[in-house]
């Protein structure tokens, strides 16, 4: 469904180019957990970056559905990275002003003018609640963020990029800064919301224990990506991590 | 909707936007202070000037009083016309039912002479005839007298008191010269000194003008030019009086057909108290009549003082009315305003000059909310990106800020307004207390003659204050909301 063409990207800075991309192809199929490994510093998050519209490529297509996304107009994009992509960062990025629930919210508040939103706000009211009980929050509504675990922050910020029913979640290194243990969890709560929502993932990682979880690995190296049998021993029950 | 609670949550967690308010607060408080002091104070000077002077003067320069002749008589030999005469002709004339009083005066510098303390004080002052109940019609003068304050027929007659002050005078001047005059011991023989210059002869006076005794009539002077003001040692001001009522003061100045030196005495029965230190330092209120006599003016005046029924509606129309009246003479009409023109349009000016000044210092807050808001912007840089990465668009995001810079100077004005409010309502306790405090007389009450700090609150002036305010706030929030809508949102992510 989500499909990378011919993508080129080399970051300029005077003299220096960093070329990160170089004729990148993928493709992620609908409804699988894919996950992209490779060195610091191959474009991991570039990459990422790229397929949620976040950045433009030098070169090349990013296509979902058929339908090119990476030149369209202001409005259609952000109206994209609300509705189609949920992220995931490793460092959480949740507001710290707002609480729990706010934060969880804040596509909603995003996409509905003030009138639209207190239309709709009891439903979107319960989704939230629902996501974050969902992800084991169900009772730290009203905290803010500061006052959350690493892990629990990680939840929340699962919690948010699930909220508009994305179709595609795009985490970069979701456990990047998290212990194995809360990492496992995360993974796996990822593996649960793939498996009963239905949502595509797209997780970039280091970390080669969780990739266990996941349907397909790519590894990135020299700009491009690879199939990756190597690691990849499908293991259908992560239970068992 | 985001915006909104954005703009709300960061007004509550941000300490820096309280310094933003306070800045605001603390300019628009200042501005609405400044500005309710001077317009206090302008318009009490108005008042002043206003309540002293009648609305519309017709004088003239000649120091032997108007000359207007009759109208009707055709030869050369017409008729002077008498003051009374002039105000009877500009009661009919087509102005006359727009005028509410007419009062003719006579005007003329003079010099005052009174004893103080074994010495005579010689002040140079404006000496004004004056019929004092028609004057008193015209407005601006029995409501500045202290002891007749308020009558509307007031007089130059003596008070019980002041008859009793003025036997008590001549008995005591007899007395002293009395023991003066001893007849000199025999034996003693004085030699005329040939040196000695000639004795200045006395200022003789027209037998049948000049007044030299006191005939017990009233004379109503300055307040400022009766009562004493210093500082004593202790750095207090002191008042002293220096003429009660039933002394006597003798009043020199010119007339006669040759304009020479003419001289009276008058008792002074009250003092004229206005408050404004120029009118209470030089003015001094004799009958016309007598002043007439003294000066021989065969019932002339020097000026006419015209009170309107309605003065902002009808100034013009009366004055056009009175030049026609009057014709082609050296005989000058003008409005107050006119009068006073070039101080009213210097108040003006200073009141212009101080809202300029202090609105570059309100200036100076905004560069404070440009620089606090840079700061805001910038630590909120992540939080761009995440909102960017969340589907915002860069407009919501410059609006954000935007709102957040509206929210802060709308707040601070708020705050700023009652402020400055309740500062002017409290102005007198506050400067009390602050003399109190530092010592040092913040308001010198002897300077400005007023018991109090003037205010006049305009709530046009206020509302303007705030609506400038809260646009400074908002401009200089333009700035750094649309560097934060530019941001990329990459660049915001990857920014710690
Ligand atoms: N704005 C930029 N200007 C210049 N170079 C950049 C810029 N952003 C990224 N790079 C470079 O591009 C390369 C790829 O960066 P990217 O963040 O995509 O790597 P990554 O695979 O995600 O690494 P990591 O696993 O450490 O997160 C790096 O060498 C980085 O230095
Ligand atoms: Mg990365």
């Amino acid at each position: 469904m989500l499909k990378a063409e011919k993508l080129f990207k080399t970051y300029r800075r005077h003299a220096v180019q960093v070329r990160v991309l170089t004729g990148l192809e993928l493709e992620v199929r609908t409804g699988e957990f894919l996950s992209i490994v490779g060195a610091s510093g191959s474009g991991k998050s570039t990459l990422l970056h790229l397929l949620g519209t976040l950045d433009a490529p030098d070169s090349g297509t990013i296509s979902l559905d058929g339908k090119r996304i990476d030149n369209l107009p202001a409005r259609e994009r952000d109206l994209l990275r609300n509705k189609t992509f949920g992220y995931i960062f490793q460092f959480y990025h949740l507001l710290p002003e707002l609480n729990t629930l706010d934060n969880v919210l804040m596509p909603a508040y995003i996409a509905h003018s003030t009138t639209g939103w207190w239309k709709s706000r009891a439903k979107w009211r319960a989704r939230a609640e629902e996501l974050l009980k969902k992800v084991g929050l169900g009772h730290r509504l009203k905290h803010r963020p500061r006052e959350l675990s690493g892990g629990e922050m990680q939840r929340a910020a699962v919690a948010r990029a699930l909220l508009a029913h994305p179709r595609v979640l795009l985490a970069d290194e979701p456990t990047g800064n998290l212990d194995a243990e809360t990492g496992g969890e995360i993974v796996r709560l990822l593996r649960d919301l793939n498996r009963e929502e239905g949502v595509t993932i797209v997780m970039v990682t280091h970390n080669l224990d969780i990739v266990h979880a996941t349907d397909r690995v790519v590894r990135m190296v020299g700009g491009t990506v690879t199939e990756d049998s190597r690691s990849f021993q499908p293991r259908p029950h992560l239970a068992a991590i | 909707m985001y915006k909104l609670l954005l703009c709300l949550r960061y007004l509550q967690t941000r300490y820096l936007a309280f310094i933003c308010i306070v800045s605001v607060m603390l300019g628009v408080a200042t501005l609405i202070v400044v500005n309710a002091v001077m317009s206090g104070f302008s318009t009490k000077l108005k008042d002043r000037l206003h309540g002293v002077l009648s609305d519309i003067v017709i004088d003239t320069d000649r120091i032997e009083g108007m000359f207007v002749f009759a109208k009707n008589a055709e030869d050369d030999r017409r008729p002077l016309l008498t003051a009374d005469q002039i105000c009877k002709m500009i009661e009919d004339s087509p102005a006359g039912d727009r005028i509410e009083a007419v009062s003719p005066t006579i005007e003329v510098f003079a010099i005052l002479q009174f004893p103080f303390r074994g010495q005579t004080q010689t002040k140079p002052v404006r000496l004004i005839g004056i019929d004092p109940v028609r004057r008193a019609a015209v407005g601006g003068f029995s409501e500045y007298l202290v002891r007749q304050r308020g009558l509307p027929n007031p007089s130059f007659d003596l008070s019980p008191d002041a008859l009793l002050q003025h036997d008590w005078n001549k008995r005591r001047q007899q007395r002293e010269d009395e023991l003066m005059n001893q007849p000199e011991p025999p034996g003693v023989i004085r030699i005329p000194d040939p040196n000695a210059p000639a004795p200045i002869p006395a200022p003789r006076m027209d037998l049948d003008k000049g007044m030299p005794e006191a005939k017990l009539s009233g004379v109503i002077p300055g307040y400022t030019l009766a009562h004493l003001r210093y500082r004593n040692l202790a750095g207090d001001v002191m008042e002293e009086v220096a003429l009660s009522p039933g002394d006597a003061v003798t009043i020199t100045t010119i007339g006669g057909a040759n304009i020479r030196p003419v001289w009276g005495s008058f008792l002074v029965t009250d003092y004229i108290k206005t408050e404004m230190s120029e009118y209470d330092q030089s003015f001094v209120y004799v009958p016309l009549d007598q002043l007439q006599k003294i000066r021989g003016m065969d019932g002339r005046c020097t000026a006419i003082q015209i009170r309107l029924k309605n003065y902002d509606q009808d100034k013009a129309f009366v004055t056009a009315e009175l030049k026609k009246l009057f014709g082609e003479s050296d005989i000058r009409i003008a409005t107050w305003e006119e009068n006073q023109g070039p101080l009213l349009a210097a108040i003006d000016v200073e009141r212009g000059i101080l809202n300029l000044l202090l609105f570059m210092i309100v200036g100076v807050a905004g560069f404070s909310i440009l620089a606090i808001f840079t700061m805001i912007v910038s630590e909120k840089y992540r939080d761009i990106g995440i909102l960017k990465s969340l589907g915002a668009s860069s407009g919501g995001v410059m609006s954000i800020f935007l709102g957040y810079g509206l929210l802060l100077g709308t707040v601070g004005c708020g705050f700023g307004t009652v402020l400055g409010l309740w500062i002017t309502y409290r102005i007198n306790t506050i400067e009390k207390f602050l003399t109190e405090v530092t010592g040092v007389a913040v308001f010198p009450r002897d300077v400005y003659y007023f018991k109090d700090i003037p205010t006049n609150i305009d709530p046009m002036n206020v509302l303007l204050v705030n609506l400038g305010a809260i646009a400074i706030a908002t401009v200089f929030s333009i700035l750094p909301s649309y560097r934060a809508a530019r941001l990329h949102p990459v660049r915001a992510l990857r920014f710690e």
